[in-house]
């Protein structure tokens, strides 16, 4: 007799890493986790175990709303003009997949906007960020980003860069493969 | 009035034509259903391999010969289980859970590659299998790094950048111990013997045989196919080996000077097909160890998430 094994992996919570201080946070992935504070050290042995991070974000996945251009066009409603907001604002990321092209890329932080609600928050950015070459648009509340702590961010990322027999440079197997043919 | 069908075949046509620019589709976007039940199909197996493909390597972390060589260990088996992060993220973005998933596995449902329920029997066995398992990995992964679906592209780009660590610590092993002592030599070729033909059944079925494949050429999740992936990876391979002074364990082998190909012998399908359906050396011991794994956790998993809750209660007070 099977049983049913798996307990819970917990919610999930999408992943955006800063390579360097003048590129944007982008969306990497995703990973499971208790909370937001473990799910911040599995982003972290997930994401980097190579020197390539300066910064972390992680936030719930239940706290973006992501929608396709297509999934946009497919729905005039959001066509229709937005109002900043009138009632209590909060401040909320904007994320954008602007290339085709370039495989690794996908959303990318482009600014924010100030909204009551993510509908009014995504009206607001299609609006403000608008452009030809948009893919992609997600938005999410700053207040539920979690950013790497400075304190913590040397202990996090610089290991990384001690690793270089992670990296396949570190390997002279052309060479090695040259001399075992002048050997043979 | 346009029908339900029409419908369906005008997208099928605007899917069809994006695919055909080179765009990506993302989760959102509309999708036949044969196309995203191919994907879970195809990325969560390759999500399970990567999880299963921890366990013949990480058994030699222990016995290492030496301190850079279990860095080098650790930090392989390490990376195999961040892939198999990547590629869970990627399934689920189509609508599977991760809990589905591992269930999956964890009760012997899902199928994971076969090439990791053959057992690592010396060390030589980890350098051969970076050579080869991980070589004949990175030409199946830098293909699908261009399929056309986006999370499943972006994984393998992500992956293939690491997996090049993978095989090029395996090969420098091969190197090194191929013109070593006789023992090392007859180590390295032993290892060769064992890993040779289920490293070429890593590519699948022959094309003729492989029922997937039409569907996953149209729709751009595959670009090459597995015959022409395994002549490839044959082709680069067998004059390295043979520079080396290792012989192939294929007596049929030989090289084609009007195609420029090195010519394989049969593959042993019976043979593939037993592994495939759980009688390979060591799959139930392969399952046990993922089972025993996920129960030696449970303990973890509940500490943590009492710890959320006192936090969430505590924040809430």
């Amino acid at each position: 007799m099977i049983h049913k094994m798996t307990d819970t992996q917990g919610p999930r919570f999408e992943v955006f890493q800063q390579e360097r201080e003048s590129r944007p946070h982008q969306n990497v992935g995703s990973v499971h986790a208790p909370d937001i504070e473990m799910a911040m050290q599995n982003a972290r042995d997930v994401f980097v175990r190579r020197p390539q991070a300066l910064n972390l974000w992680v936030v719930p996945a239940q706290a973006i709303l992501a929608k396709t251009v297509q999934e946009i066009e497919a729905d005039p409603t959001w066509n229709e003009p937005v109002d900043g907001p009138d009632g209590e604002a909060e401040t909320y990321y904007v994320f954008q997949k602007t290339s085709q092209r370039r495989a690794m890329i996908y959303v990318v932080h482009v600014g924010e906007v100030e909204a009551e609600t993510a509908e009014q928050a995504m009206g607001l950015a299609l609006q403000k960020y608008a452009g030809d070459d948009v893919y992609v648009w997600w938005v999410c509340p700053a207040s539920a980003v979690a950013a790497s702590d400075e304190d913590d961010i040397e202990s996090m990322f610089a290991p990384a860069h001690d690793k270089a027999y992670r990296m396949p440079n570190q390997y002279r197997t052309i060479t090695q493969m040259m001399e075992a043919k002048k050997d043979e | 009035m346009t029908t339900l069908q029409e419908l369906t075949e005008e997208k099928l046509k605007e899917f069809e034509a994006r695919i055909a620019r080179g765009e990506k589709i993302e989760p959102g976007d509309w999708m036949p259903e044969q196309y995203r039940k191919q994907l879970i199909r195809m990325i969560s197996q390759h999500a399970h391999s990567e999880i299963v493909g921890m366990l013949p390597e990480g058994a030699w972390i222990t016995r290492a010969p030496n301190l850079r060589r279990k860095m080098v260990l650790v930090s392989k088996v390490q990376d195999e289980a961040g892939h198999g992060q990547y590629l869970y993220h990627a399934a689920e973005s189509l609508g599977v859970t991760r809990e589905e998933m591992l269930d999956d596995l964890l009760t012997g449902r899902a199928k994971y590659a076969s090439v990791f329920n053959y057992p690592t029997l010396t060390w030589a066995d980890n350098g051969v299998i970076g050579w080869l398992v991980d070589g004949a990995a990175i030409k199946n992964q830098t293909m699908l790094a261009r399929a056309s679906y986006g999370p499943y592209s972006r994984a393998m780009v992500r992956i293939c950048a690491e997996e090049g660590f993978h095989m090029k610590q395996g090969k420098e092993m091969c190197i090194r111990y191929a013109q070593g002592t006789p023992k090392q030599k007859a180590m390295v070729q032993d290892a060769l013997n064992r890993w040779w033909w289920p490293s070429l059944m890593m590519f699948g079925l022959h094309d003729d045989e492989s029922t997937n494949s039409d569907v996953l050429l149209r729709w751009g999740i595959k670009t090459k196919s597995n015959d022409t992936l395994r002549q490839e990876f044959v082709n680069e391979l067998v004059p390295e080996l043979h520079e080396l002074g290792l012989t192939v364990p294929d007596p049929a082998l030989y090289y084609d000077e009007e195609t420029g190909n090195w010519v394989y012998g049969a593959i042993d399908w019976d043979e593939f097909w037993q592994v495939v359906r759980g009688n390979g050396p060591v799959n139930d011991e392969r399952l046990a160890a993922r089972r025993q794994a996920h129960v030696d956790g449970q303990w973890v998993r509940e500490a943590l998430e009492a710890y959320a809750a006192r936090k969430t209660a505590g924040a809430a007070a």
